[in-house]
């Protein structure tokens, strides 16, 4: 018991002594499908600990309810990590977290990143985050032998979405008994909160030349509830609804792609090393996704970063610990691992990226026109009350039209609000 | 104020008493109001305030309450919450209820305290863990509850993924995890009433309808009213069973009240909006639970 108390006392009265903690940085992500790419971060803080005497922690957050955690810890300012992944409208734009990334290393990213990547970062035109992940637009991931079995050839993938939609009929296996299928073409979500499921329409939407925001940001009705919009919705919907080609029941869609249960999703770069690893023996091919009246092209709902905290103490050393790491050698090194494109342009034509399925399928993508970004302080928000309209949709609640009209009158509230 | 001088500097052995006894009161004071009082006080505050996280605030009065109040989303999870309670609420206090009155009747002390230790290990589980499990319960897929239909001839259901099942579904979890503790109250109360009552009916030529109706559910009153206050609580406040399976879905059909106010607060950030609703919510079950105590509670007394 005395033991116990001189210590505590000696804690309180010299919370600096040499037998304090070892100093460190504390990284939070919420990449929970990617425990190597975030276990980089402390393996790389060990060698930053020679020169500094800093280690890095980090500490991954439970992608559900992250952003609760994050504001709790943010605004306590003393629990609060001193680096984060995030995106940079949210907690540089709606919230004033973020600190500004120091001139000669945002002057790094600037001259080494790929062009369309150039913003992502950015708030107002200061740099604030540093990408993380290259190939962050979805792309069309199919499996090579349920194509074979469906009598398609996976070399000559579809290019239209009417095309597409032959070919998940076909590779679709519908139940005898009228259950759900055993089989079906196109993995979809619908689960889970709703900006993630219009995260995965937007493609569709953008194929069918609609754009969920005016372009300036400020408006949503004539544009979320456009005629283009309820034909892509109308479309969507009809996967599961009318043509069956897509089951609600099948849960996470990465799951069932990856259980052989459905033959094709679209998902990002980050997705050939989940695979890799979750699912060796799926044999798969990644294309461009098709086109409609346009390309879906290279967008991103999601442009995550890594971000420091302004209110941090050791901010300084949080821009050296980035300033360590920025360099096309790491930036190879701990993209690799996870199995995730690298960032910087030195990196995009290496042996490693192009040995990857996605490389082709990466530039064909590039090369579509660049579709819409949402890149707006509230995208959660209204990206929630547009996928409110998707799910309805998907789940028979209501018609393509007056969900949207519905949804496009709640996003303009949000907007103005 | 000179009576709270005299607290603080006891001159005799009343003073001295009164003291102890308000020191034994002030740990549970200092709970409850840094708990529960403070935050309630600063929801309300809050609810006339448009702040930014960070800090920054807009005096706003009542545009707040206005705002939620005539919003559309708000009133479907209330609609919701109001849904899953009508369906838990009764379902829970007549099968707890009829649970206890069997217990009672077992005479072997080990066996009734086996079987009510059964229906008591829900109540102990967590509410996330226990709303995990029945998740894969309810699989439309792969999911026991399909498998062991399947032997009825019933064909598969969906369940949580449904627009009209979803509801009972999480409905039944809630009463799966409340049913013990409330077997637990009825069975206390059960066991309180004096046997020299039924006796007395017997040799009246009462039968068993009878017993129970003229004297064990008046007896029981007290229990069921708080029973019933304790659930309509639970049920309004459910949040863990539905973040944990659904988190609202599909579609928003099970969306409650709680879920809505912890996306407003921590997913949009607004928390003037928030407030409003955890103002809703106390005053709703405030209102609710005394309206409930002053017009169902008869006392009775043989």
């Amino acid at each position: 018991m005395p033991v116990i108390l001189i210590a505590a006392i000696a804690a309180v009265t010299f919370p600096n002594a040499s037998f304090a903690q070892q100093k460190k940085l504390v990284l939070w992500t919420h990449w929970d499908q990617n425990p190597d790419f975030n276990k980089w971060y402390a393996d790389k803080g060990k060698e930053f600990a020679k020169k500094t005497g800093y280690e890095v922690e980090v500490v991954t957050i439970p992608y559900q309810g992250y952003d609760a955690k994050y504001l709790a810890a943010f605004m306590a300012k003393s629990s609060a990590p001193d680096i984060f992944m995030g995106m940079t409208h949210q907690w540089c734009g709606q919230y004033d977290f973020c600190d500004k990334m120091p001139a000669d290393l945002a002057k790094v990213y600037d001259e080494n990143l790929p062009k369309y990547m150039a913003d992502i970062g950015k708030w107002k035109g200061v740099r604030y985050g540093i990408p993380i992940e290259h190939g962050n637009f979805q792309q069309m991931y199919i499996n090579v032998d349920m194509f074979k079995k469906a009598g398609l050839n996976p070399d000559d993938p579809p290019k239209t979405f009417d095309k597409w939609l032959a070919d998940m009929k076909k590779l679709t296996i519908a139940d005898p008994k009228g259950g759900e299928p055993t089989q079906v073409g196109f993995a979809i979500r619908s689960k889970g909160a709703p900006v993630g499921i219009t995260d995965k329409f937007l493609p569709f939407a953008h194929a069918w030349g609609a754009r969920m925001l005016s372009p300036d940001l400020d408006k949503a009705t004539g544009y979320a509830n456009s005629p283009q919009m309820v034909a892509a919705l109308t479309f969507f919907g009809d996967l599961v609804n009318k043509d069956k080609v897509a089951s609600l029941a099948f849960g996470n869609p990465e799951d069932a792609f990856g259980q052989k249960r459905a033959a094709v999703i679209f998902r990002e770069s980050w997705f050939f090393g989940w695979l890799k690893k979750n699912a060796p023996d799926v044999n798969f091919k990644v294309y461009a996704l098709p086109c409609e009246k346009a390309c879906p092209g290279a967008g991103a709902l999601f442009p995550w970063t890594d971000l420091v905290y302004k209110n941090s103490p050791n901010k300084q050393v949080a821009w050296e610990f980035m300033k360590f790491i920025s360099n096309a050698k790491d930036d190879m090194e701990h993209h690799q691992l996870q199995g995730i494109l690298p960032v910087w342009t030195a990196n995009l034509d290496t042996p490693y990226v192009k040995s990857r399925p996605d490389y082709q399928s990466t530039k064909d993508m590039l090369a579509q026109t660049v579709p819409p970004t949402y890149f707006h302080p509230k995208s959660n928000e209204l990206a929630t009350a547009f996928g409110d309209a998707v799910v309805g949709v998907l789940f028979g609640k209501g018609q393509p039209k007056p969900l949207l009209d519905e949804a496009a009158a709640k996003m303009d509230r949000i907007l103005k609000d | 104020m000179r009576r709270w001088f005299r607290i603080a500097f006891p001159r005799n052995y009343l003073d001295r008493r009164s003291r102890a006894g308000f020191l034994f009161v002030l740990p549970a004071l200092l709970f409850f109001g840094s708990v529960f009082i403070l935050p309630l006080a600063q929801s309300v505050l809050y609810s006339f305030y448009k702040i930014a996280p960070g800090g920054a605030r807009e005096f706003v009065g009542l545009r707040l309450y206005e705002k939620v109040l005539t919003d559309l989303s708000f009133w479907t999870a209330v609609g919701n919450t109001l849904q899953l309670l009508l369906f838990s609420v009764p379902t829970t206090v007549i099968l707890a209820l009829a649970v206890a009155l069997g217990l009672n009747r077992i005479s072997s002390l080990t066996w009734r305290n086996v079987w009510a230790s059964m229906y008591f290990l829900p109540f102990a589980t967590s509410l996330v863990a226990a709303a995990l499990i029945w998740q894969w319960i309810y699989e439309p897929v792969y999911g026991f509850l399909n498998y062991a239909l399947s032997f009825l001839g019933i064909p598969p259901q969906k369940w949580l993924q449904s627009l009209f099942q979803v509801r009972p579904a999480i409905a039944a979890v809630s009463v799966w995890v409340r049913i013990g503790f409330d077997t637990m109250i009825f069975l206390a109360a059960l066991q309180s009433i004096p046997e020299e009552y039924y006796e007395a009916a017997n040799i009246d030529g009462a039968n068993a309808v009878q017993r129970l109706r003229y004297i064990t559910l008046p007896l029981l009153n007290p229990q069921i009213i708080m029973v019933c206050i304790l659930e309509l609580i639970f049920n309004f406040k459910i949040f863990d069973q539905v973040y944990a399976t659904t988190q609202g879905g599909p579609a928003g059909e099970s969306q409650t009240i709680i879920m809505l106010l912890y996306d407003t607060a921590f997913k949009y950030f607004r928390f003037g909006d928030a407030s409003v609703m955890a103002v809703f919510v106390f005053v709703t079950l405030m209102v609710v639970t005394l309206l409930q105590w002053r017009f169902f509670r008869k006392p009775v007394e043989y």
